[in-house]
């Protein structure tokens, strides 16, 4: 290599320095979680199946740089949740409203999750998906069934959304946005 | 040869120092956690986490799964060059790594929509990640891959599928369609592939469009896949290559590999894939044509001799190729065919004398080994002038040869010079000289002994008298000046031996007395042994010479000496023949076995060691040991390839034959473990190989050895079944046979049976018969078996059977078993036969067809193999375009009965017939020998 210098380079290195913001997208195996990454990564579905392990994808957001990791939901992958918690500015939990029958169990992995240390300052955003579903849990019958109302000390937002149909994804997203900012300033 | 290409500090060398270990694993660890990642710094740190790797270093679980999960957050960033890397890496963690599952997904979604650049790494690296549970989640990708229009994506997924078989079978078998397209298909590498890699620059234009290496994948994976199926096989080998769809040459190896195999399995079909073969003859690759000549070659008794010449044609050609490695190849082949069809070759001897000079060692040496052999075959034997001149030419080629060659060539030319000898007895003079010759010029003791050992064969083997004293005059000379103690004493050690009984024993007397004189205390005390050898052995004048010569020696200054002088004097006073000559010598491997066996076990010392366990084998018996693993060496083929199974198999055979003696003795000890057999006496002879009565592929695997006791008055044969139950779903019990003998002086004792035999046990059925001794007329006899046993079904994981069904009994027939000849005779050397075969008394003849036998060289191999006896006087070779030869036989039966055998076979349309001539020291068995044809 030689000794020129391009000025291209510096700048390009100065304006990828810029922080990073990292997202887990959690919840139970077939609740929209990787729907959901590449509906607001390219704007459109794609047809799934189911991750076996994770999927991760970098996107630009109102001039910041998401890095957003959709982990697997089968209980065989959700042990491995804890190997990518460090550094993680947000963790936005995906439930099916319409699976009545394991709300139990996404209540129980969610505050599990909470109380990691790694976590602890990371804010929280509840999709409540699945919305277009007849017979879908509302969002507060969601937020009550997760027992969000007992959180303490975090950021914490619910929100009724279809992956499928595209709504609730961005009102979601930028009120993480807004917490993300002001805590970072 | 040069070893300094790889210099301290070269990158490559393992002496430039490798990056520390534990400083590598943190900064990985740090790095790849880190948010953003650095790309740069990342590829970095995973190259100097490879070079550990490859140089040998690895991670225990838990790190290895630490890095694992760290370097899995790399796929965070998009960088193709650290995509790679990552791929790598994972590749190599994956198989200490735990958990390693996770990455699937992530890899899943490279080979739909990632960059070409680490596609096939992508695909390499799933197969290493999935586990029976993944595996179906990915067969849509393979299938794509497979059949995608990039040659090094579709080859990439074809190796993967062949990794992915050990783990998935049932899935890469639905991949059949997708991969035989794949064989027939034309791919070609997209326009800007070599624009992806910076290495190839602009530089593009004379880059291939396509390698075709996708064949050779597809190829060995279909093959996998087919194995089973040697119709679909077939089919496909003909279908292959009568459109030339193969273009890549590795592919056509491959499938010239195929066709060996189909060939060995069912010889049948030669006639149409012998034309395929053929047509490989004529390849633009070498390596094709060379393969297609070795499986020609290794199947040469299948084909006639004018086929055969097409092969020596190729070789001819390759012989004069530039390339070195090509003309290696071929030289070896030309030498494999001229160790059993010297003639065959004679046509490229021209090639081989220009070789002898080729500057590359290796293919000198064989073009010398290989002309030895021709020239021995062609013309020597003859004693015409041209032979004889060809012969001078070569041993002087080669005697100025010796001078630029390192010893370890020495050597291999040495025996060479043994073996040609051996084969062809009426040779030695030359090859003698040149020998002695060589044993005058300076060198290591390593070639010294190969030259010595190779003289004491030849005293061995060679029957000729004058040659013998023409060696052992040359031995002679040696030891007059002789820098090597061990030689020294070996070769006044055969002196003794020999000396004696030669025309002029004083010549050699006078040899070794010049070592009581000249030489160190431990050649001195050999010499006093064997001049008393002489003394006992000549009497007279000799024996009153030498007595004076010893009485010297008590004078000696070494104490060995006199110690040894005073008790050959004593010996010979009193005329102690017994205890200064050995008529007999132990058998080494028993004897070591067994004591190894004494010593493992303390209770064993509350007994001495009981030297009668150890048989006595005679000189003729030691010779004929000698001198048939001598010739097996020599048929060995060095080379014999393909699968590893097939090896072991072939490795198995050959230990068999050095390991006879140990067999034998250790069913001896097996057998008399046993009480039942206890009355029985000493086993007698037992057949070594395990007879297969079932396919080695069937559900129960059946195998014989027969013993017979034939020392008592009541001769026993105890049969051997060794059962394998291969069924993993079945438990068999009460496993006994049912042996019905056609020959009534065949009486059942008693069975011993298997109670139970779990799946993948092999258990040992005993079936023991009164049987008839020699002084029967009728030994001959077919026994007619069937497998009895119940079954009783594996209900659980553990094993367990259910206890409440009692299971239902079955019946099994399994192939009839013979007794033969050969279960009576061990094979013996003779330098002789003619002789011997005169001698001999009784004689029987007899005239047979051979109905399933089709060339004169598998009638040989089934004679042998018949009687278990030795073929003398090089008969067991012989010329491929014969149309008669006689085979000599010879050996000797359980109850010390010389039996020698000429067999005249005379090969015509298509069929061998037999003439035998069987003579022995006994009526009964010449008799037998022909009732049993
Ligand atoms: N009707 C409906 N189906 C959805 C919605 N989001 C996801 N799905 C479906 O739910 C299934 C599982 O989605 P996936 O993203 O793979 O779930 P993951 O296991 O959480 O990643 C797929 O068949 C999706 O099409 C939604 O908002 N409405
Ligand atoms: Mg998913």
């Amino acid at each position: 290599m030689g000794q020129t210098f391009s000025f291209t380079n510096i700048f390009g290195k100065l304006f990828y320095t810029q922080k990073e913001i990292r997202i887990l997208i959690l919840g139970l195996d077939g609740a929209g979680k990787t729907t959901i990454l590449y509906r607001l990564q390219m704007g459109e579905v794609v047809t799934t199946k189911p991750t076996i392990g994770f999927n991760v994808e970098t996107l630009k957001y109102k001039n910041l740089t998401l890095n957003i990791w959709d982990l697997g939901g089968q209980t065989s992958i959700r042990p491995y949740w804890r190997c990518y918690y460090s550094n993680t500015a947000a963790v936005i939990f995906v439930v099916d409203s319409t699976d009545k029958d394991r709300i139990d169990i996404a209540s129980k992995e969610l505050h599990l999750m909470l109380k990691e240390e790694e976590l602890l300052d990371s804010a929280l955003l509840v999709f409540a998906n699945k919305q277009d579903q007849p017979g879908a849990l509302t969002a507060a019958e969601v937020s009550q069934a997760l027992n969000l109302t007992e959180l303490k000390d975090r950021s914490w937002s619910i929100v009724a959304s279809s992956a499928i149909k595209g709504e609730g994804l961005t009102e979601g997203l930028d009120w993480l946005m807004d917490v993300i900012k002001d805590e970072q300033l | 040869m040069s070893t300094s290409s790889y210099k301290k500090g070269d990158p490559y060398s393992h002496s430039a120092s490798l990056p520390d270990k534990m400083t590598v694993f943190q900064e990985c660890l740090q790095q790849f956690n880190a948010s953003p990642v650095n790309a740069k710094k990342c590829r970095q740190l995973l190259s100097q986490l490879l070079r550990l790797i490859y140089s040998g270093e690895s991670f225990p679980s838990q790190e290895s799964t630490t890095l694992f999960f760290s370097i899995s957050k790399l796929f965070q960033h998009k960088d193709v060059s650290l995509r790679q890397l990552v791929y790598l890496t994972i590749k190599e963690l994956s198989s200490t790594s735990q958990d390693i599952l996770m990455v699937t997904s992530s890899i899943m979604k490279d080979i739909q929509s990632g960059d070409l650049i680490y596609k096939p790494n992508a695909i390499r690296t799933l197969s290493k990640v999935l586990d029976p549970t993944t595996v179906s989640a990915s067969e849509r990708l393979f299938k794509n891959s497979l059949v995608d229009k990039n040659p090094i994506i579709s080859s990439a997924a074809l190796v993967s599928s062949y990794n992915l078989l050990p783990i998935a079978k049932d899935v890469v078998k639905r991949f059949t369609n997708e991969t035989s397209e794949t064989i027939d298909s034309y791919k070609k590498f997209p326009s800007d592939q070599f624009q992806l890699h910076e290495y190839y620059g602009s530089s593009t234009t004379n880059l291939p469009s396509t390698t075709f290496m996708y064949q050779y994948h597809a190829l060995g994976l279909v093959y996998e896949l087919r194995n089973h199926d040697k119709m679909s096989l077939k089919k496909l080998i003909t279908s292959l290559t009568d459109h030339q769809a193969l273009k890549n040459s590795l592919a056509v190896i491959q499938l010239i590999r195929f066709i060996h195999k189909i060939l060995i399995d069912d010889e049948s079909l030669i006639g149409q894939l012998f034309p395929i073969l053929l047509s490989f003859l004529k390849h633009k690759s070498d390596s094709v044509e060379l393969e297609s000549c070795k499986v020609i070659i290794s199947l040469q008794h299948l084909v006639n001799k004018y086929e055969f010449a097409n092969v020596i044609n190729c070789l001819q050609k390759l012989l004069n190729v530039p390339r070195t490695a090509t003309r290696f190849a071929a030289i070896r082949l030309v030498n494999k065919i001229s160790i059993k069809h010297p003639k065959e070759i004679l046509t490229v001897n021209e090639e081989l004398e220009n070789l002898i000079n080729d500057p590359n060692r290796s293919i000198s040496t064989l073009a010398i080994t290989t002309l030895l052999k021709t020239i021995g075959s062609g013309t020597i034997e003859s004693e015409s002038s041209i032979g004889g001149e060809s012969v001078d030419r070569l041993i002087n080629k080669m005697t100025s040869l010796m001078d630029e060659i390192t010893e370890d060539f020495k050597i291999v030319i040495i025996e060479a010079i043994e073996n040609l000898a051996i084969k062809f007895q009426s040779k030695h003079k030359k090859l003698v000289k040149f020998l002695t010759d060589l044993l005058r010029d300076d060198g290591s003791l390593e070639l010294k002994t190969s030259i010595i050992d190779t003289l004491f064969d030849l005293i061995k083997f060679l029957k000729n008298d004058e040659s013998k004293q023409l060696i052992l005059m040359n031995l002679c000379e040696f030891i007059e000046d002789c820098e090597y103690t061990e030689l020294s004493i070996r070769i006044l050690h055969l002196l003794g031996d020999e000396g004696p009984k030669t025309s002029n024993p004083s010549y050699y007397i006078r040899h070794i007395y010049n070592r009581l004189v000249l030489e160190n205390s431990i050649v001195r005390s050999s010499a006093v042994i064997s001049l008393s050898k002489f003394a006992i052995i000549c009497g007279g004048d000799v024996k009153t010479n030498i007595e004076i010569l010893l009485n010297r020696c008590l004078n000696d200054i070494d104490d060995e000496v006199r110690d040894r002088a005073t008790l050959s004097l004593k010996f010979i006073k009193n005329n102690e023949k017994r205890l200064i000559i050995n008529e007999s010598k132990f058998d080494l491997n028993i004897l070591e076995n067994k004591l190894i066996h004494y010593l493992n076990d303390e209770s064993n010392f509350e007994s001495k060691f009981d030297i009668n366990e150890v048989p006595l084998l005679t000189m003729e018996e030691l010779n004929s040991k000698e001198i048939e693993n001598k010739l097996n060496n020599l048929d060995k083929n060095d080379d014999v390839e393909i699968e590893s199974n097939h090896k072991s198999h072939q490795i198995e055979e050959s230990n068999e034959i050095s390991n006879e003696l140990l067999k034998q003795q250790e069913f001896s000890s097996e057998l008399s473990s046993i009480p039942e057999f206890s009355g029985y006496g000493k086993l007698s002879k037992s057949t070594l190989k395990p007879i297969y009565l079932t396919d080695k592929e069937n559900e129960f695997v059946v195998t014989v050895n027969k013993h017979y006791f034939m020392e008592s008055d009541d001769a026993k044969l105890v049969l051997q079944f060794n059962i394998t139950n291969t069924l993993n779903h079945l438990i068999l019990q009460n496993v006994s046979l049912i042996c019905q003998p056609d020959n009534s002086l065949y009486e059942e004792d008693f069975i011993l049976s298997i109670d139970e035999l779990k799946p993948q046990e092999t258990g040992i059925v005993y079936v023991v018969f009164n049987m008839p001794n020699i002084d029967d007329i009728e030994l001959f006899n077919n026994f007619n078996n069937t497998l009895s046993y119940v079954n009783r079904e594996i209900i659980d994981d553990n094993g367990n059977i259910d206890e409440s069904d009692e299971g239902w009994s079955d019946e099994y027939p399994i192939e009839d078993l013979e007794i033969l000849p050969g279960d009576f005779i061990h094979p013996i050397y003779n330098s002789n036969f003619t002789e011997i075969f005169d001698q001999l008394s009784f004689e029987q003849s007899t005239v047979v067809n051979l109905p399933g036998v089709k060339s004169l060289d598998n009638a040989v191999t089934h004679f042998k193999d018949l009687f278990n006896m030795m073929p003398l006087e090089g008969s067991q070779d012989l010329d491929s375009d014969a149309n008669s030869h006689i085979l000599k036989l010879f050996g000797k039966d359980i109850w010390n009965n010389k039996v020698a055998i000429q067999v005249r076979l005379a090969l015509t349309g298509g069929k061998v017939a037999a003439k035998l001539s069987i003579k022995s020291d006994s009526d009964n068995v010449a008799k037998f020998i022909v009732e049993s044809i």
